[in-house]
């Protein structure tokens, strides 16, 4: 089953084109659409706003009601964050966990998806459905047995139990293996006829040309592995190994009546991801496009 | 009533395209008109404007006895075919054709009626419960014809509608238009690219390039007298023989050749021959050397391909540059004769040219000067 | 064996590079699954070793009213959260199917709260919608809509906590609909759309007879995924309510938490995610069946 849509061209429509791009037709310069579509991205960014705005404030303004907007920008509120919790040593470890993870994932998703897509091997098509069916499996299932395994392995409270079951993820393996099946097979010939190695011919070619399909799987596995937050849930429970989101509740339950405080941090924990997403967003949009397509 | 005009239709898109300039063409009620040119002439945009996808930037359409210029496609009384047919895949061949009556209220009976009538006539009855994506590529052109047909429109459009068929396919399906106007007698608007359909199909063909009308008139008139070098080049398969020359005094000198002709002004000149006005040489013809590069015998007639002293002439009519692998300062010439001549590559003979069938076109105007 | 050929037998390598990722994703995925099914057989406290009670955790179902809850809450609120999510998004899909000025902006703004995690968007609506200082009350009340003495209490409140999180769930999901949604209304052939025009059709039958039949597959898929993610809710629940007030906003993958991670009661809570497993899969089967007759597919 598939979304029935070819993602490749939309993709970029999307996000619509630059004005030295393509002139379109017709630009009106104010279209009655306009007056839906303002209202309703406001709508959208409210929460945001608001909590943006409640970020700078202080204490008594946010005790106020009818809710009052910031007299004045009390950054103090985000040095607080840093100073009252442990923010700093929480952000690093999501950092390092996230990094890990995708740099992980790339690496070993390329070589897995590769040796699917190109290489005959005993057994490739029992286990390439394998792998398919976790992707089926609801996180839940696999939740219980999981922490006992990380607990056997002893990585229980550490970054370890963070990173080490997400070093490999199906979704990558699957998304690279259909790439690379995309790509045409008398390139890697070629290089192979030049005396190339399968390691080389991988590294030298094939990865090359997976650019954007490689730049969609970091920036996907980017968002799921810093907004993750049962798993962590689960294995952390020592305040020095919670990543953001962990610790984000960790300081909700400290500082419950401190809202302005509460939303600095929460800023600074959607901070990252946003820039990312600024950045990258072609490829936030590809990832989630591509999610219609697969299987 | 059902003649389309244009008048003085102008055609902008943003970036300073102008894809239409000045164009005035009436098209009587009834009359199957061809709109050919090469790729980028305009012809499908004024297509698009009488169909009301396209407005014009300056000027005015009519259809019937209306200017239709701000009236949305709904309500103009056209139906069109394009060249993908557009059928809605979702529906079967029945709601398809259906679909526009549907849409103006007509009543379920009258619909039946007339949907399964244009059916019948179209070869259509076996395939109206299925789907477009389960039909060939010459049925599915059929439901994009009959769908325009069912509505009775008072002006029918198609744009290069048998481009996505195969050669033999199209040969008949070329006929089966032919046959439906004859019958229907709609006024039909025909845009293609290719000038042997425009030729086969048209009552009146309009030659278009880059906006411009080029020429108007029944196929054979273009034929025998294409009013400006394009035209030439671009009717007529193989395309006429151009060779570049110089009048005075009532004589032509062009390569080897040498001709009298009267009343063609001195200057520069291009002169033409068509394939089939080339003969053998025989007494009181004006001659030209021609060396044989290739020959092609086609059956019912052979086509010989090879050169002649001179240079040619670019009408603008030329799909592609072909780089002609020829000595420098050769113009490129093909003859047509019946079969049983021999001749091989390398041969040299003598060309004769009947003086009645020379064409001769102002090199700086590119008009026709005789 | 042709030596250039690029797709041939080579178990040593195949197995060389894809063993990594295998390995993790059989320790960490295959085994999982299994044990996972065999502990719905077993008591387990997750410290003692277990003992094998054979159907007993999934005979307790029937007589657990707290499973019964969390149950209906899943079907409640993904039968307001799917048609909500999916209604909404086509719409704003088709706002922003536009070429104006400024509508990579809205687009943006459209997508942002996708990016933000469960529980960021969670401490936002926490405090958008508190009862004492929100600004959801503030503006409700310039309406006539509560007090400050009596405010509406959105999480509070046993009847409209489910619906609350409904909202907050709605909000960080519409982006990612819509992304999908645009993408196929981009796909809809422009002659198809023209030769209905031609044909007669207005705005409204050109979405209704063109436009909406061609969205038939990504509404499908929206649908399956839709529902999927809806009855595994969690992290909204956790953070926002506990399940609470009382129970009104109890779902299972939060019951199936507090048993394992709370109460030690790890093999029922296996089951219980066997079953949602199943109920998963029943309705995903359901709805593709569906799916199929209703929906075209362009070949």
């Amino acid at each position: 089953m598939s979304a029935g849509i070819d993602v490749r061209e939309p993709v970029e429509q999307i996000l619509a084109p630059l004005p030295d791009e393509e002139p379109p037709r017709r630009r009106f310069l104010f279209s009655g659409w306009h007056l839906m579509l303002l209202p309703l991205a406001l709508v959208m960014l409210a929460p945001m706003v608001w909590m943006l705005l409640t970020s700078v404030q202080t204490l008594a303004e946010t005790e106020h009601f009818p809710p009052v907007l910031p007299s004045g920008v009390r950054w103090q509120n985000y040095t607080d964050v840093l100073q009252l919790s442990q923010f700093p040593r929480w952000f690093l470890n999501s950092m390092i966990v996230t990094v890990v993870v995708v740099l992980s994932n790339l690496l070993l998703c390329s070589l897995a998806g590769y040796a699917f897509a190109r290489i005959r091997f005993f057994g490739r098509d029992v286990v390439f459905i394998l792998v398919l069916a976790t992707m089926m499996i609801p996180f839940q299932v696999v939740l219980i047995p999981t922490f006992l395994i990380v607990r056997r392995i002893g990585l229980i409270d550490t970054l370890g139990a963070l990173i080490v079951p997400n070093l490999a993820g199906a979704f990558g393996i699957f998304l690279l293996r259909q790439f690379f099946k995309t790509l045409p097979v008398e390139l890697e010939e070629a290089a192979r006829i030049d005396g190339a190695s399968r390691l080389g011919i991988l590294f030298k070619i094939v990865l090359p040309l997976s650019g954007p399909v490689l730049a969609t799987l970091a920036v996907v596995t980017f968002l799921w592995t810093w907004n993750d937050f049962l798993w962590p849930l689960v294995t952390i429970s020592s305040s020095n190994n919670m990543t953001v989101q962990l610790g984000l509740l960790t300081f909700q339950g400290a500082h419950k009546t401190n809202t302005n405080l509460l939303m600095a941090a929460n800023v600074m924990s959607i901070a990252p991801v946003l820039v990312l997403f600024f950045v990258l967003q072609r490829y936030f949009i590809r990832g989630i496009a591509t999610t219609g397509l697969k299987g | 009533m059902g003649d389309v005009v244009f008048n003085s239709v102008r055609k902008e898109f943003t970036g300073q395209t102008v894809a239409l300039d000045d164009l005035t063409l009436q098209i009587p009620d009834g009359e199957f008109m061809i709109l050919v040119g090469p790729s980028g002439c305009g012809k499908t945009t004024a297509l698009r404007c009488v169909a009301g996808l396209e407005k014009p930037t300056r000027g005015t359409i009519r259809v019937g006895d209306r200017v239709v210029n701000d009236v949305s496609p709904r309500d103009r009384d056209i139906a069109m075919v394009f060249q993908s047919y557009a059928l809605y895949p979702h529906m079967t061949v029945y709601k398809n054709l259906a679909f526009g009556l549907k849409q103006r209220h007509v009543d379920k009976a009258e619909i039946d009626r007339r949907v399964r009538a244009i059916s019948t006539m179209l070869g259509l009855d076996a395939l109206l419960e299925r789907r477009p994506a389960q039909l060939s590529g010459g049925q599915r052109q059929r439901v994009a014809m009959g769908r325009a047909l069912v509505r009775e429109p008072a002006a029918f459009l198609l744009d290069e509608p048998l481009s996505n068929l195969d050669a033999k396919l199209r040969v008949q399906m070329r006929a089966e238009l032919k046959r439906l106007h004859t019958r229907l007698a709609i006024t039909t608007i025909y845009v293609t690219h290719d000038q042997v359909e425009a030729m086969t199909l048209g009552d009146r063909i309009a030659v278009m390039s880059n906006g411009r009308l080029q020429q108007l008139g029944p196929p054979q008139q273009l034929y025998d007298e294409p009013v400006n070098l394009f035209v030439a080049g671009f009717i007529g398969s193989p395309p006429m023989n151009l060779v570049r020359g110089h009048a005075e005094g009532g004589r032509v000198r062009a390569g080897d050749l040498s001709v009298e002709l009267a009343r063609v002004p001195n200057g520069d000149v291009a002169l033409g021959m068509r394939p089939e006005a080339l003969v053998l040489a025989s007494d009181g013809l004006p001659t030209f050397e021609l060396l044989v590069d290739v020959v092609e015998p086609l059956g019912d007639e052979v086509l010989v391909h090879g050169s002649t002293a001179g240079t040619t002439v670019e009408t603008g009519a030329e799909e592609e540059e072909v780089p002609m692998l020829l000595e420098d300062a050769r113009a490129p010439i093909t003859a047509r004769f019946e079969p049983g001549v021999r001749f091989r590559a390398g041969d040299r003979f003598l060309v004769g040219v009947k003086p009645d069938a020379l064409h001769a076109f102002d090199l700086r105007t590119g008009e026709r000067v005789r | 064996m042709n030596a250039r050929r690029i797709v041939q037998s080579d178990h040593l390598a195949g197995w060389a590079f894809a063993l990594p990722a295998i390995v993790l994703v059989v320790v960490f995925g295959i085994v999982p699954i299994a044990w996972s099914a065999l502990m719905s057989f077993q008591r387990n406290n997750l410290l003692a070793p277990p003992e094998w009670i054979g159907l007993d955790n999934y005979r307790a179902f029937m007589n657990d009213p707290l499973f019964k809850t969390s149950m209906v809450h899943a079907g409640v609120y993904t039968v307001l959260f799917v048609p909500a999510s999916i209604a909404g998004s086509l719409f704003v899909a088709i706002a922003l199917n536009r070429r104006i000025h400024g509508i990579r902006l809205y687009r943006t703004a459209i997508f942002v709260p996708v990016v933000v995690s469960s529980i960021a968007t969670a401490i936002m609506f926490l405090w958008l919608l508190d009862a004492n200082f929100g600004l959801a009350n503030w503006v409700l009340q310039k309406f006539g809509i509560g007090s400050p003495a009596h405010p509406v209490g959105f999480f509070s409140s046993s009847d409209g906590a489910l619906y609350s999180i409904v909202l907050v769930t709605v909000w960080g999901w519409i982006g990612f609909n819509v992304i999908i949604y645009l993408a196929a209304l981009q796909g809809v052939p422009t002659e198809l759309l023209e030769a209905a025009t031609i044909d007669g059709a207005g705005h409204w039958s050109l979405f209704r007879n063109v436009t909406l039949p061609l969205l038939g597959p990504a509404t499908l898929f929206l649908v399956v995924f839709s529902s999927i993610n809806a009855i595994q809710l969690f992290d909204e629940v956790f953070f926002l309510t506990k399940g609470g007030p009382g129970t009104s906003t109890y779902v299972p993958v939060y019951y199936l938490y507090t048993l394992a991670f709370q109460q030690g009661i790890a093999g029922y809570a296996a089951a219980i995610a066997y079953v949602l497993l199943a109920v998963i899969l029943v309705l995903t089967v359901i709805q593709l069946g569906v799916g199929k007759r209703m929906v075209y597919y362009a070949s």
